[in-house]
Order: structure tokens, then sequence, then C-alpha cells
């Protein structure tokens, strides 16, 4: 176990919120969690790393009283504490903000944040006046900016789990648990929600914070602790750790590619100059005339902010959005994108941005899957070839190495990482002409995510011409052989490897676009 | 980072794995053989309770009687797979019953014209619920709540509420009162569309599309699958086995009538959901369906039987539904 680095957790029982001693959780034959141990102070934002299946969200539900502990012992200012249910762990004053919110959208701030415990009359009508008041004094006492009249549905996602984290403190609070709160927002939003934590911490509230994101780990926690398998492999003072030793501790030091290796696998890649796809001032809604090439072979990037019309260029050219003007070519040819179907029967495939959603039916099992964007491949006199489609699902299945037990596991059992190479899957066989990929690493694991890259690499070794949009600028330029940035629904400006070479100028590159569109002189700062 | 292999996690495709997951699509699907206790469970209630029972006369009897259930149950679990719903079943069967006994009427008495007539209603009943569904986005709740109204009025209307009496006797022998290889042709047709839904279903190219739209409409559409057109599809089959369904019941009784069979989409639904479909879609299997709509019979027949009265048997045959579903719901 490599505890190098590492400070003990020494036992403070007089500041320690919460005290995690020796948790153990077995489901099956399956060891989740091994003698784990934890304590969060008042006040302290602690985050927890750990790549997916390590344990975070077994320790999670353990201490939300979802799952019982084998073993171990929990205690809740200096309290011993059973939870034996999430109403028994509410009450000791532990709320966790899911991923997925859990707010009634068709309600305002001020109803969700007085859900059930509404100021009513004596015939149980609800006092309507008194509730807003009551809310509206609540967030500005608390400082966080929000309009309790708003219904829920129609804010930004940023500002929904403002309420979300408002509703928790309302009720007697302690402990907060924030499990990847991040991984949709903007980075404006990003700055709205550490915000609000803040203000949550200042009260002394205790914050667990689980994330992927190694920045946000030194932006916001004192201390972190890293889960490995099930078991501590490390807690680090924040600001006495860096990035390096992170990474390390989570996917354990023999496992990381160097990055010299990875340079040269980069470099090594080179491209025919022909192009296999190209736009010519096309425009549909948002878009407005965007010209843009992949070669044979190219990973193309497009670096833009959330709303620049990103996604809308790839939907473009997999026919969900049929084109208003403009001229398309695949493969030299003249060709302009009705729907998914025509856009796959040319060579287009697409890695949507939300997988659960766009990318998967996630109770069908793996092979189901895979072959659902082949099934005209499969039919013979409109008869399924299962078989072949077997035999087509377990390749993909190898060639991507998926953990699962087979391919007909169920895709919902999968890890996230997993997911994303089924959803890669769909496309392995035949290989696509052009491969479209809209945020391919997005709530996968670190492990996983070099993975992915080397499918990607891959695809375009053997000559597939990959355009891919990512809000990670640190991915984009690791990957791609040119960058293409976009602002407002055009191409601004296309850059060259070597051009740029890291993340923070394309940052400031992509701030000033920005600015410029928009008639602002405003210093961008990083 | 170039060759990614993990060799021991692949699954292998023998011959017996795929024997085996024959099996379990036949006669398990999603739900562990409850529905085949709970089937089991009635057969015993009922024969050790009435000495009529337990007869290949009353088991004949009970596939006739659930012959309409179970032939539109077949096209309904298309539907309930793909996230919809019909509610406008009993209405199509009755508009084109009375299509099939008109056309008969006014063309050569020809049982031909007949068949196309009843089977072409049906599924043009059944594709304008599926394009208005499509289409215009209107949820099939909706759109067939309303087309069950609009299709009893219409079967009303063409006669001003008359029964037309049937009298080619070739068209009573097809679908009504002869046998095929000694079956009677009311559970033969019931078989028939049965292996045709196990075929489209479980084998063909379709069952699989039927499949993902249900299962993720998002995901589906992504994957290059025409949403509508298979949603479409499924309207179309189970508005042309409601067609079927009323080409049997007006041969069995030598007329159609535009009243007959109110209500039954309810028990086509159930028959279909105690059968193992989910109502949110991507899940169920024809067996199942076959199952369910035979539960229903048989609780029909032996509730009959056992003497219960009619009310008491409403009540019963509810509450027999409900717990049968929560028991088999995982």
């Amino acid at each position: 176990m490599e505890l190098s680095g590492s400070i003990a957790a020494e036992p403070r029982p007089s500041t320690a919120l919460l005290m995690v001693g020796g948790i153990s959780k077995r489901f099956g034959g399956v060891r989740a969690l091994r003698d784990v141990n934890l304590d969060v102070r008042a006040g302290e934002v602690h985050a927890l790393l750990g790549e997916n299946g390590a344990g975070k969200s077994t320790l999670i539900k353990i201490l939300s009283g979802v799952h019982a502990a084998d073993s171990g012992t929990i205690e809740i200012a200096g309290k011993p504490a059973t939870f034996d249910s999430p109403a028994r762990s509410r009450e000791a004053g532990i709320a966790v903000v899911y991923q997925d919110l859990s707010l009634v959208e068709s309600l305002s701030v001020a109803d969700n944040l007085l859900l059930d415990r509404e100021p009513r009359t004596r015939f149980g009508f609800v006092r309507k006046r008194e509730l807003m008041a009551r809310a509206g004094t609540f967030l500005s006492e608390l400082g966080i900016p929000l309009d309790t009249k708003a219904t829920v549905g129609s804010l930004p996602f940023a500002y929904r789990q403002m309420t979300e984290i408002a509703k928790a403190l309302m009720g007697e609070v302690r402990l907060l648990i924030l499990d990847e709160p991040t991984s949709s927002l903007t980075s404006d939003e990003v700055r709205i929600l550490f915000d609000a934590i803040g203000k949550a911490t200042r009260r002394g509230v205790g914050v667990i914070y689980v994330t992927h994101q190694l920045n946000e780990v030194f932006e916001i926690s004192q201390r972190v602790m890293v889960l490995r398998d099930g078991a501590n492999a490390g807690t680090f003072v924040t600001a006495e750790t860096d990035m390096k030793r992170l990474v390390n501790a989570i996917i354990g030091t023999d496992r990381l590619a160097p990055a010299a290796l990875r340079a040269e696998a980069a470099a090594a890649r080179s491209f025919d100059p022909s192009p296999v796809l190209s736009l010519s001032g096309v425009s549909k809604d948002r878009l407005s005339a965007v010209d843009l090439s992949v070669m044979k072979g190219e990973i193309h990037g497009l670096a833009g902010l959330i709303g620049s019309g990103r996604t809308e260029v790839l939907e473009t050219i997999f026919g969900l959005r049929p084109v208003d003007s403009g001229a398309c070519q695949i493969d030299g040819r003249p060709w302009l994108p009705r729907s998914p179907a025509d856009a796959i029967a040319q060579g287009v495939a697409l890695v949507p941005e939300d997988r659960h959603v766009q990318g998967l039916v996630l109770d069908h099992s793996i092979e189901r899957n895979i072959t659902l964007p082949r099934i005209p491949h499969f039919s013979r006199w409109g008869f399924m070839q299962q078989r072949a489609a077997a035999r087509r699902a377990d390749a993909a299945v190898a060639k991507l190495s998926v953990k699962a037990q087979g391919a007909s596991s169920l895709v919902r059992t999968l890890s996230g990482g997993n997911q994303q190479k089924v959803v890669f899957g769909k496309w392995n066989d035949p290989r696509p002409r052009v491969l479209l990929l809209d945020e391919p690493t997005v709530g996968v694991d670190v492990g996983a995510r070099e993975e992915i890259y080397g499918v990607i690499r891959n695809a375009a070794r053997d000559g597939t011409g990959v355009l891919v949009v990512s809000s990670d600028l640190v991915e984009l330029i690791e990957l791609c052989d040119r960058i293409s940035v976009i602002v407002d629904g055009r191409v601004a400006r296309t850059l060259v490897r070597g051009e740029i070479d890291d993340a923070e100028e394309l940052h400031h590159l992509l701030q000033i676009y920005q600015a410029s569109e928009q008639g602002v002189l405003q210093e961008p700062h990083a | 980072m170039t060759e990614l292999t993990a060799p021991n996690l692949v699954a292998s495709s023998t011959r017996s794995d795929r024997r085996r997951k024959l099996l379990q699509n036949l006669l398990r699907g999603e739900r562990p053989y409850m529905l085949y206790i709970a089937f089991v469970v009635l057969l015993v209630v009922f024969s050790l309770s009435s000495p009529w029972f337990l007869s290949v006369d009353n088991f004949l009897n009970i596939g006739r009687q659930t012959t309409l259930v179970s032939i539109i149950a077949v096209g309904m679990t298309f539907v309930i797979i793909a996230r919809q719903i019909d509610l406008s079943v009993a209405s199509t069967l009755a508009l084109s019953g009375m299509a099939a006994a008109l056309a008969m009427s006014q063309i050569n008495n020809s049982w031909i014209v007949g068949a196309a007539a009843g089977l072409g209603t049906g599924a043009l009943v059944g594709l304008l619920n599926g394009i208005l569904t499509t289409q215009l986005s209107i949820p099939s709740f909706l759109v067939t709540l309303g087309s069950l109204s609009m299709a009893r009025g219409l079967a009303m209307m063409v006669t001003n509420t008359k029964p037309v009496i049937i009298t080619n006797e070739t068209y009573f022998a097809i679908f009504g009162e002869g046998s095929f290889l000694g079956i009677p042709v009311p559970i033969a047709w019931t078989l028939v569309a049965m292996i045709v839904g196990i075929l489209l279903l479980h084998y063909n190219v379709f069952g699989r599309r039927i499949y993902a739209v249900g299962g993720n409409p998002t995901a589906a559409l992504y994957s290059g699958i025409n949403t509508k057109w298979v949603t479409t599809a499924a309207f179309v089959l189970t508005g042309a086995l409601a067609g079927l369904a009323a080409l049997v019941l007006s041969a069995r009784s030598h007329a159609a009538r535009p009243d007959v069979v109110q209500g039954m989409e309810l028990d086509v639904i159930a028959a279909v959901i105690l059968g193992g479909c989910s109502l949110f879609g991507g899940r169920g299997y024809i067996l199942g369906t076959l199952f369910g709509s035979l539960i229903i019979g048989t609780l029909n027949n032996g509730l009959v039987l056992l003497g219960v009265s009619s009310p008491l048997q409403l009540v019963i045959k509810g509450a027999i539904i409900v717990a049968a579903v929560a028991f088999t719901k995982r």
C-alpha cells in the first residue's frame, strides 16, 4: 500500500464532526470497502478521490444510510451513530446532494426549499406569503442569489444545485456530501457552486466533496482522501501535495503511462492530407456559415464555451438537424446529411455527450447496444442473424477491453468508463469514415480515460477522421492534431499542433474570442 | 496502448449457450417463473374446487373464450414494449367487424373481400393511431382514447346501430366454426398470431428495433433507427390483429354487431402486463403475454364454474390481477 506522503488521520474528537473507523462492506464476493477510516472537521471541505469502482459510492451510501456497513464505527460529533435508513442519517445531520437532483422541477425555489415543511393554517392550507418570506430571508442570510419565485425547472443547472444545497442547509445539516457536483457545469457555474459551498462551510458545515477533477480538489478542499480498490490509498493535506502524487495514489504508480511515451505516440502519428469530411458555409439555427475540414486519420478538436454551437456542429453532421444552407462533402463527394440513418450509411458515427440518455439502452445487454446501429447489417430476409451479431459484440468487447462478465451483461451494471467503451463499441466495426465525439471522457475515471484515448488514437491511425468536442482543454491539446475554436456558431480560428501547447493559453484564447464577439473589452483572467 | 485485449472476460457463444438463451426467451423472459407458478396455482385451485374444470372440453372452452384477448394482446405486446399504449382495440374490433360484414354483403358475398375489409380497416385505424402519435407527438394514451370513441361511433353510425347478418359458410368455417388439424380455428388463429409475434419480436430485426425504441427512444434515434416508423408499425400490427379478432368473432356469431366487446382493451392490457411487459417500455415477451391472457381466461371460466356471482367475479378478477403484478414485480 502506497502511503508515503500521507499523513495519518489523527484522532481529534474535539474538532472532528464525523469519524469513520474501520468500515468494511462486502457485496457477495466483492469487497467494496476494506477497513476505511475518514474524519471530517467542522467547516472543512474534504475531497474524496478514486476511480470508478474504488468504493466512493459505497462509502457515501453507508454514510447516508442506504447501505449498512458490515463492520466499523461511525461517530457524529463524538457520539456513536448507526444508520439503518436514510431518514436516520438525515436526522443525524447528514445530507447528500446527488448528481441527479432531488428537486421538484415544476415548483418554485421557495416551494422546494420548504417542501413538506410549508407554513400552513389549521386546515392545512399553505400560507403562501409566509412561505415566500421565509425562503427569501433564509437565502439572503446565506447570501445566495436565488429568485424564490423562479421555477426550478427553468433554472440553469448550477442554480438548481444551489437550491439543492440551500435546501439541505435549511434543515439542521452538519455534514454535506456532494457527489460529482460539477460534472455538467460550465466554468462560470462552477464558480457559483464553489461560492455556495464556501457559504456552507463558513457556517461550520463539513463537506465531503466527491470528484474526478483534480484541479477542483486543489481549488476547494483542505484535505483529500484517495480510495483505491475499496481501501485508503492515502489522506493528504491539499496544500502539501501535488497533482502527480494524487494521480499516483488514485491509479497506483505502476499503471501510469510515462508522459514522454504518450508524447511520442502522438508525435508518431501522421495523417493523410485529404479531407474525409468538409463543411463550407453550413448554417442552421445557431450555426452561421461553419467552414471546417477533417482529414483522413486526423484528430480534430472543437473548442468553445458551452452554448457556442460545438455540439450543434456534430449533431448537424450526424443528420439530427437538417442543414438550412451550405455544402458538405464526404470523401470528396457532395452530401447533405438528412437523418442519423443517412449519416450512418455514409460512415459517420457519433458518440454523444450524454451516454445515458443518447448513447445507451441501459436495461439492455452490451450485445444489444453494440449491434443497435448495425441492425441492417445483421438482417437476412428480415431475420436477425443473432450469432453474427453476438460474434461482433464479443469482438468489440475484447478489443475495447470492456470489463464485464460478458456481452450479455446489462449495460446498467457497468461503471461509467466501461459504459462509454460500449458506446464506442457501437461504432467498432465496420470502421467509420468520420467519428464524432462529444465530451468523450465526461464522468470517466483516470484509468479508463487513458484507454479511451488509446481507442481514439487507434481509430485515427486506421484512417478514420475524428472530430472531438471537449470542455477539457488539456484533453484537446493532448489528443488533437488541429483545434478549431468555435465562437457563436462559427469557426473563429483553426490552430495546428505546436501553435499552442498548454491549456492555459487555449483558455486565454477562448476568453479573448468570446469577449471580442460580445464587443466587450475584458481582460481575460486565468 | 495499441492493443487492448482481455481474453478471459469475453463471453463465448457456444451452441449450448445459444440454446439456453432461446429457452430463456421463450419461457422465462425477464420475470422468473412467477407467472407460470401463478397459472399452475390457479389450475390446481379450480381443479380441486370444481369437478367440471379439469376436462379437455373445458380447456378448449377456455381457449376459445380467450381467443380475442390473446390475438390482440400479441399486438399490444409490441405497442407496450415500444413505450406506447393502445386503448382503441375493442372499438377497432367492432368497426373492423362491421366493415367485413358490410363489404361481404355489398360485394359478391365473398369471404376474401370480407377478410380483406376487416383486416384492412383494423390496420388503417392502427396507422392513424401511429401517425397521430408520432408525427404530432400526442401521447398515445390520448390519441387512442380519442380513436376508442371515434371507431365505436363510426361502427354504430354505418348501420344506425343495427347488426349486419353474415351468410357466407366458407367465412364461418375459416374463421369461426371449422377446425384445422383437429384444432378449432379460433385457437388455430391464436396460434398463428402467437407464432408470427414470436418470429417478429424475437427473431426479426423489427423486434430489435421495437425493444430499442421502448428501452431508450433517444439512443435508438442516435443509432440511426427511424423511431417514428417503428412505433407506427407496432400500432398497425395491433390494429390488423384487432381486425383478425373481429373476423373470428363475427364468424362465430354469424353477424357483426357494433356494440360488441366494450371494455375489452382493459383485459388485453392486463394480459400483457401480467405476462411480464414493462409499462415503461423495453421489456416483455410474447409467450408471457399468452400466459397472461390464459390466466385471465382461466379466472373467468373457473369463477363461473364455481358459481360465483358476476359482480363478485369482477372484484376477484381485479384483485388477482393487481396481486399477480405486485408479486411478479422485481
